[in-house]
């Protein structure tokens, strides 16, 4: 039931998740923060199974630090979604695999570039302009379609944004009460008020 | 006995649709050839007049024989895919439907018409099992011209579509699968309902119905309001359908978009969605990535890069 | 007694030595000149062969498939191309290992590997031969010069010992101190391909025991970025480029020629 959004813009990427922690018809917790930040310039939203997002989560983030202390350098969006990419493969093949889906957003402070990916638990990788998990999906991705622009403000990427999750909060029965909204762009990671 | 009964009784849709036919003129085939009555097995006997399959229990032989329910690998396959919708604005009704039908995974047919003109005051929407929906609404158009004989006045869409929905409760159970928007302008102006096979009729100002109906939501929603001009409801219905088509592999091929206003409604257009895709109604396309073209995220420092690679 | 700390590369002499590596060191400086300077929009590698005889049959002399004779100048990966100098059978091992190591790096990140990262990946390996035991270290030095997003091209130099450094220009092999003070005394920041090309190929002619240069003695490289892609483009200079280019640069060997035939 979890959803996310992620979208990229002029120089950024927003990426919001709802906040809903729920077990079985209850909810459990109302601001639970999905999106994990890897890196100064590196953010993940992620959904799935309960207790094996987090534990993913975690181990990304703790390899992704890892990364950057043993090299020189920071991972960038590309090979950061790589390799977890990889790593998502990997589990699937393992005893017991993690069913976690991602967004993952980035900013290439080497090329200037944002970077959005979407990636499923099975593996699968894309890299795409604007992106969701979850019920959301179907009804954001023809509205996407329609508005999203790649050079949009930070303003405008934020009203395109208002527009899914008003629209999930119109039409699906289910549909979560808060979400948390993080952007990425050159001057880092921040989150929103929204 | 029970058969020479109900041949003179004077309700049940079975009879009416004799006296339809009587009416028409039209007696070269016998109600037997509609499956009405026959000898169909037990369940017609003894109890008036459904036209029910001359199968012991229809309803297990549609689920023993249909991908209805549970069973998904079974033969006979039913329409399912579909994307169509229907709302109301200052200036009518907008119709708008896909072409596309499925069986699986196979597309069984691009050129399927999911909208059916009941008369030419009345639309209604395909979605489901493509039988049950053409015969069940050609059948309402029966009626609905029976009405105005009878009356001497239109039926309201709010009628017609009553009388649809109560006839498939009637069946309920049966395995009759239908999502339908009757739609349609009458006294009280330009008016949706939404009826299915389940026995909901719900009126409202915005529908849309089938596998790809969250898709066209997402785009309709968003552009919708009630002062939409004539032109920017037939945008929205069309871009809506084109969303669908797109994103639900179950949807495509064509658009029809249909229009109706105080006179009755007009069929504006078939569009298809790939040309859609690549140059839209006005050279514009609607896909993404041509809409989007040349532009970029990227954001690179103001001060120009003097780079002069050289070999 | 100095025996006692010769013959294992594991064991410290009581001046805290460790001969094996510094014989290793040695053995490059007899080597062949490798020659690496870096531009504002490219690098340039040279390296000098050192030719064994008359009679070797340099007819089938193998072309690598993007140049180059491949003695000293091999292609590591698509944004990195090094220069050896040390035994030959080593650098080719050495080689081997670091085109491994970049295929490996791009299977797991799905990029090209930074430059520094291959650096330091040799070097993991040759600080390992210097440690354990019953192990020679290898003796190679090499030139590494490269392009990545992050530092943009970069050039850098690695030791037996598994030390490495990152120049603007440098040199290892025979000489190596002459050609250091000359580019030392040469070199500018901002220099352009276009000059230092000229300045490679100058010190390499005064550095190199013969007077007279030819692709049969000399490898050439250059490492910049294709203006379309802005992605790094390798060029390993093929023997009738490289005389060309001293053609063009006017350090052809036509003169020396010319008196052979006259003589």
């Amino acid at each position: 039931m979890d959803i996310s959004f992620a979208l990229t813009g002029k120089g950024y990427v927003i990426v919001a998740a709802d906040t809903t922690a729920a077990h079985s018809i209850i909810k459990v917790k109302l601001d639970e923060d999905k999106i994990k930040t890897l890196s100064p310039h590196l953010l993940m939203a992620y959904t799935g199974e309960p207790g094996d997002t987090v534990q993913f989560a975690e181990y990304i983030e703790r390899n992704i630090r890892l990364y950057q202390i043993r090299n020189i350098y920071a991972l960038r969006p590309p090979s950061a979604a790589s390799w977890i990419r990889r790593s998502l493969a990997d589990s699937l093949r393992s005893r017991k695999p993690y069913s976690v889906n991602l967004l993952l957003g980035g900013y290439d402070t080497s090329t200037h570039t944002p970077h959005l990916y979407w990636i499923d638990y099975l593996g699968t990788l894309a890299s795409v302009p604007f992106a969701a998990h979850g019920y959301g999906s179907y009804f954001a991705l023809s509205l996407l379609d329609r508005y999203h622009d790649p050079e949009a403000s930070l303003e405008e990427g934020l009203a395109t944004l208002r527009r899914c999750i008003d629209e999930v909060s119109k039409r699906l029965i289910v549909s979560p009460g808060k979400y948390k909204v993080k952007v990425v762009d050159k001057d880092g990671v921040r989150e929103l008020d929204f | 006995m029970n058969s020479f009964v109900s041949r003179f009784a004077s309700t049940g849709h079975d009879v009416e649709l004799r006296k339809a036919r009587e009416a028409f003129g039209d007696e070269d085939e016998s109600l037997e050839m509609w499956g009405s009555q026959a000898g169909f097995g037990p369940l017609s006997k003894g109890v008036p007049s459904f036209s029910v399959p001359a199968v012991p229990d229809p309803s297990a032989f549609l689920r023993l024989h249909t991908d209805d329910h549970a069973d998904p690998s079974c033969r006979i396959k039913i329409k399912h895919g579909t994307t169509t919708l229907a709302f109301r604005f200052r200036g009518g009704v907008i119709v708008a439907v896909d072409s596309r039908a499925t069986a699986g995974s196979y597309i069984a047919s691009g050129t399927v018409k999911k909208v059916i003109e009941i008369n030419p005051y009345l639309l209604g929407t395909m979605a489901g099992g493509a039988a049950d929906c053409q015969y069940w609404e050609t059948y309402l158009g029966i009626q609905c011209r029976l009405h105005e004989l009878r009356n001497r006045e239109r039926i309201s869409v709010s009628a017609a579509s009553k009388y649809l929905s109560n006839l498939v409760y009637s069946y309920k159970g049966m395995g009759l699968s239908m999502g339908t928007m009757i739609c349609g302008w009458d006294k009280t102006g330009p008016a949706v309902f939404y009826v299915d096979s389940d026995g909901t009729r719900l009126k409202g100002d915005v529908f849309s119905v089938g596998s790809g109906s969250t898709f066209a939501y997402g785009v309709l929603d968003q552009g919708y309001h009630w002062d939409l001009t004539d032109e920017e409801a037939q945008e929205l219905g069309r871009r809506s359908i084109y969303a669908a088509g797109h994103r639900d592999a179950y949807s495509g091929n064509t658009i029809n978009l249909y229009h109706v206003k105080e006179d009755g409604w007009k069929f504006i257009g078939n569009y298809d969605v790939s040309e859609m895709h690549y140059e839209g109604p006005a050279g514009v396309g609607y896909g993404y990535e041509i809409r989007t073209a040349g532009k970029s995220s990227a954001n690179p420092p103001p001060e120009p890069e003097s780079q002069t690679a050289q070999t | 007694m100095a025996r006692r700390y010769d013959s294992r590369t594991t064991i410290f002499s009581p001046e805290g030595r460790l001969y094996q590596i510094e014989y290793a060191m040695e053995a490059i400086s007899h080597a062949g000149t490798v020659l690496g300077v870096l531009a504002k929009d490219g690098i340039v590698l040279a390296a000098e062969k050192k030719v064994t005889g008359k009679l070797l049959d340099l007819s089938s002399a193998k072309q690598g498939g993007y140049g180059g004779s491949g003695e000293k100048i091999f292609l590591l990966n698509s944004n990195v191309v090094a220069g050896v100098a040390g035994i030959t059978a080593d650098a080719n091992s050495l080689v081997n290992y670091a085109r491994q190591a970049a295929q490996r790096h791009l299977y797991l990140y799905n990029e090209d590997i930074p430059v520094e990262l291959l650096a330091q990946r040799l070097c993991d390996l040759k600080q390992g031969y210097t440690q354990y035991g019953g192990l020679r270290p290898f003796g190679v030095s090499l030139l590494y010069a490269g392009y990545d997003p992050h530092y943009h091209f970069q050039l850098y130099h690695s030791d037996p010992s598994g030390n490495y450094s990152g120049w603007k220009a440098t040199c290892i092999g025979a000489n190596n101190g002459t050609a250091q003070s000359l580019l030392k005394q040469e070199y500018k920041d901002d220099i352009t391909m276009e000059d230092a090309i000229g300045l490679v190929l100058r010190v390499m002619s005064k550095t190199m025991d013969s007077t007279t240069l030819g692709s049969e003695k000399l490898e050439f490289a250059t490492l910049t970025l294709d203006p379309a892609t802005k992605t790094p483009k390798a060029k390993v200079y093929r023997p009738a480029e490289v005389d060309a280019l001293l053609e063009k640069q006017g350090l052809g060997k036509k003169d020396e020629d010319t008196e052979m035939r006259a003589t």
